[in-house]
């Protein structure tokens, strides 16, 4: 059964046009000029109950409306949207009483008090009974290691604690849906670590429905089951992040290590993309060529100390739908 | 020199981004002055004396220091924003005087209120109000060289104030008792000649009768000749002396910046 | 379950102390720099009362005013501003709460708000500066003007500041629903509110008939100090009204704050429309 229900939604922006210059800047100042931007363009989609899902897409290409949307901030100019039977924007407190939110580059800690204080006060903002309250920060307490630094000012806080108190304190009202925008943005390797581990966690343990906007693939491969992209205001594809890279990750490479330098290999169908003499990276489209039979070719000739072969990355296959290097596919993406 | 005038015309473009803004500090001026009329026309209303030259003195004594107030407004919190943004640091590697830039990006703000809220002002003074015309000819050249020392003498102490930011994070306390200071002492609220004896001595001793009494006198020509000359050299020794404390607090300020890197 | 989510009286006002804790801790973090704040507000807001002190004992008594009555007249506006930063300091910051993102925080919380912008802020610094000013002009005005300081007197007075107050705070929201539209609403706040404040320093029978329409019925500045004044300094024009003018500056509030609310609430139907 779905839990978010979004259909033909649209989002236009009248946006006031600026003009260079002194001449300009008197211009708009005296005649100021809009223009209409559609920000969302006709998107529908579902999401279950529990769910994780990732949206992504270049700036600009309508993400952050549509989640401002969906979480009731914004009004849709036309098309609807249901979220656990409510309308977002017109049942705005009664859906915000099960709806969380974190911003990796805004917190909603209070920035000079010990973040307990901001938990204590959000106590108070979602009616939580005490013991509920205790338990769920007993959880957090365990599972980010919150104790070791609640009682500090949130600005002599690392990034790292920062951020886990700030998904703590999205979370501890027990939401139904969590919204995440670029959680681990800035973050170390193990800190971003820990910050995925615990969201897979509660995702499990309480059938949480989440949604992460991110730049980072990471996240997304690591704790989504699906991935929205959209683009232009349009959904342009939605699967599983494995599916795009069997789909529309062609190329593979394969790096040698020689034991001597080599210079001058030709092998038909395979493009030498990189040569710093013993070590050579060969790029070939994983159809068209095997790469045991590359392999095997190569050794036959020459003495091979090591070799490394790698998928595409997922990152290059997103780019490279961004800049419209590759265009969807109709079967994969079934609401193109 | 064509990099700062570009700094300027930067600090220009910057203040008619704010619409809103720029059409309402017109009518701030303009209520300013009409409501201190009203305060001074209830006094001389009472005494009976509102055609009188003294009604008409105190009148235009108001209107010259709020024009003068209105174009008056620096970017207070320029320095504190470099400071406490680091960006200080890139200033300093460029091949201009910071000081030079600061003040130029000043002349830039000025320019902007002259251009868009002392005209429309001053045209409701001349044909409103009614001020009186300056004295003559020549005192209203001293008049236009006494204004432009009164802003360098404002400038330099704000100067002072405002390198403060390389001690302090956060300088608005410094600046608003500053501000106060300046408008209690340098008799821009009311006509010099009503305040008591020991306010009127302060008046003259300290550098803030400098930014706005001395011009005005000058203007109203209360001032004989040969005063006018040593007011206008006492203005120069102001802005002379605070200058030099803006140097050396720059100085100690660039040190400071060298060994904490910003 | 809804009936759960619903917040009583109690538990809002509960809430609103846990707010005002939360500043109270937040300010003592920095307890040298926001004193140094009050100081300074202090001395700002002690250039007019200069201005009127210096005018006063050159010209002794303007149009039947004396000068305790004048500061008497004064001091309604900083008690009542002192109030206003107290309780409504998040109205002013409203500006500031858009710009910052913080408003799109508030829209995902189960709380109205107004109730929250309110909530989120109090300027202790500022209430401070003008506290002083305004007790400062009070005690040495109040007993000096002629005012039987008896329960119905007190009574009255108290009526007036909580009035003036909403007023005030009123008059604030009128340019913090700007913000819903343009960025940068300061000089359009200062217009609306300093310079009507200015007026209203000094006795509204010395100004033209156009500017005493304006503070009566546009910016009712006239109901925080003039009509109160007029009643405890015992003025000839009270005789009119008599003893009811006082309570007029709550009803004039509340009735404000209504309009106001209705105009606030456009700005954010406007608001959701378009976003930040």
């Amino acid at each position: 059964m779905s839990y978010i229900e979004v259909n033909n939604l649209v989002k236009d922006y009248k946006i006031n046009v600026k003009k260079r210059g002194i001449l300009g800047s008197m211009q708009s100042l005296l005649i100021p000029e809009y223009k209409m931007i559609r920000a969302v363009d006709d998107i529908s989609f579902s999401i279950k109950k529990g769910e994780m899902v990732g949206f992504i897409g270049p700036n600009g290409a309508g993400k952050s409306t549509t989640v401002k949307m969906l979480t009731g901030i914004l009004m849709p100019t036309s098309g609807n949207i249901i979220t656990g039977g409510l309308s977002p924007h017109s049942d705005r407190k009664k859906n915000a009483a099960r709806i969380g939110a974190v911003f990796g580059q805004r917190t909603q800690l209070w920035w000079d008090l010990p973040a307990e204080d901001t938990f204590d006060l959000l106590r108070y903002v979602y009616k939580m009974p005490e013991k509920k309250f205790k338990a769920n920060m007993e959880t957090f307490n365990e599972l980010l290691g919150l104790n070791e630094f609640i009682s500090k000012p949130v600005r002599q806080l690392s990034l790292g604690q920062r951020m886990r108190a700030d998904i703590a304190a999205s979370l501890i009202h027990d939401p139904e849906i969590v919204f995440f925008d670029e959680p681990t943005i800035g973050l170390d390797v193990v800190a971003k670590q820990k910050v995925r581990d615990f969201v897979r966690h509660m995702n499990k343990e309480k059938n949480i429905t989440m949604l992460f906007t991110t730049h980072d693939m990471g996240d997304i491969e690591k704790t989504c089951d699906r991935m929205l992209i959209i683009d232009k205001g349009k959904i342009i594809y939605d699967g599983t992040p494995d599916d795009i890279k069997k789909k529309y990750a062609k190329y593979r490479t394969l790096i040698i290590d020689f034991v001597e330098k080599q210079s001058g290999i030709e092998i038909p169908g395979v493009e030498v993309c990189e040569d710093k003499g013993n070590k050579v990276q060969f790029r070939f489209i994983k159809d068209e060529v095997s790469a045991q039979e590359l392999i095997s070719s190569l050794t036959k000739k020459y003495e091979i100390s090591d070799f490394t072969l790698q998928e595409a990355d997922i990152e290059n296959v997103i780019r490279e739908i961004y800049e419209g290097g590759i265009k969807c596919d109709e079967n994969l993406c079934g609401v193109c | 020199m064509r990099t700062y005038v570009e700094f300027a015309k930067k600090a220009i473009q910057n203040n008619i981004v704010y619409r809103v803004n720029s059409y309402a500090g017109i009518i701030n001026t303009i209520v300013m002055i009409f409501v201190n009329i009203a305060i001074w026309r209830a006094i001389y209303e009472e005494e009976a004396t509102l055609e009188g030259l003294q009604f008409r003195l105190v009148i235009t004594y108001i209107v010259l220091s709020f024009l003068m107030q209105s174009i008056f407004v620096m970017d207070e919190y320029l320095i504190q924003y470099k400071v406490r943004s680091g960006s200080i640091s890139t200033d300093m590697l460029r091949p201009i005087s910071f000081l030079g830039y600061v003040f130029s990006h000043n002349i830039g703000v000025m320019l902007f209120r002259i251009i868009i809220q002392l005209t429309p002002a001053l045209l409701v003074a001349i044909f409103f109000v009614k001020i009186l015309p300056p004295f003559s000819p020549l005192i209203a050249l001293y008049f236009a060289i006494s204004v432009l020392l009164g802003y360098l003498v404002l400038y330099s102490i704000n100067l002072v104030v405002w390198l403060t930011s390389f001690w302090y994070f956060e300088i608005f306390s410094f600046i608003t008792i500053k501000d106060a200071a300046v408008m209690i002492l340098s008799g821009a609220l009311l006509p010099i000649w009503f305040m008591p004896n020991w306010l009127y001595n302060l008046v003259q001793i300290t550098p803030f009768g400098s930014i706005y009494s001395v011009p005005i006198s000058i203007y109203l020509g209360q001032l004989p000749e040969t005063e006018i000359y040593t007011k206008i050299l006492l203005q120069i020794i102001w802005i002379i002396v605070f200058q030099v404390i803006g140097r050396l607090l720059w100085h100690c300020a660039q040190k400071r910046i060298v060994v904490q890197g910003g | 379950m809804d009936k759960q989510k619903m917040f009583t009286i109690p538990e809002l006002t509960k809430l609103f102390f846990v707010h005002t804790k939360l500043i109270a801790k937040t300010t003592l973090e920095y307890k040298f720099h926001r004193s140094l704040i009050s100081v300074a507000i202090f001395c700002r807001e002690m250039i007019s009362i200069v201005t009127m002190y210096l005018i006063m004992i050159r010209f002794v008594s303007i149009k039947g005013w004396d000068m305790n009555e004048m500061l008497f007249l004064y001091s309604f506006l900083f008690i009542s501003y002192s109030l206003f930063v107290f309780v409504f300091a998040g109205i002013r910051d409203f500006d500031a709460m858009v710009q910052s993102g913080e408003l799109d925080r508030f829209l995902l919380r189960p709380l109205g708000l107004i109730y929250q912008v309110i909530a989120s802020r109090a300027d202790f610094s500022a209430t401070l500066g003008h506290g002083a000013v305004g007790v400062i002009l009070l005690i040495k005005t109040a007993g000096s003007v002629g005012i039987e300081w008896n329960l119905r007197n007190t009574l009255a007075y108290i009526a007036v500041i909580l009035g003036g107050t909403v007023i005030q705070a009123s008059l604030f929201m009128v340019s913090s629903c700007f913000s819903f539209w343009t960025v940068n609403t300061t000089n359009l706040r200062n217009l609306v509110f300093f310079n009507a404040r200015r007026f209203a320093a000094y006795p509204l029978s010395f100004y033209p008939g156009v500017i005493r329409y304006l503070l009566i019925f546009l910016l009712p500045f006239a109901f925080v100090n003039y009509f109160p004044s007029l009643y405890f300094l015992n003025k000839p024009e009270v005789s009119i009204l008599g003893g009811w003018i006082p309570y007029l500056t709550p009803v004039v509030g509340a009735v404000l704050f209504f309009l106001v609310y209705t105009f606030w609430k456009f700005g954010l139907k406007h608001y959701s429309s378009v976003g930040n």
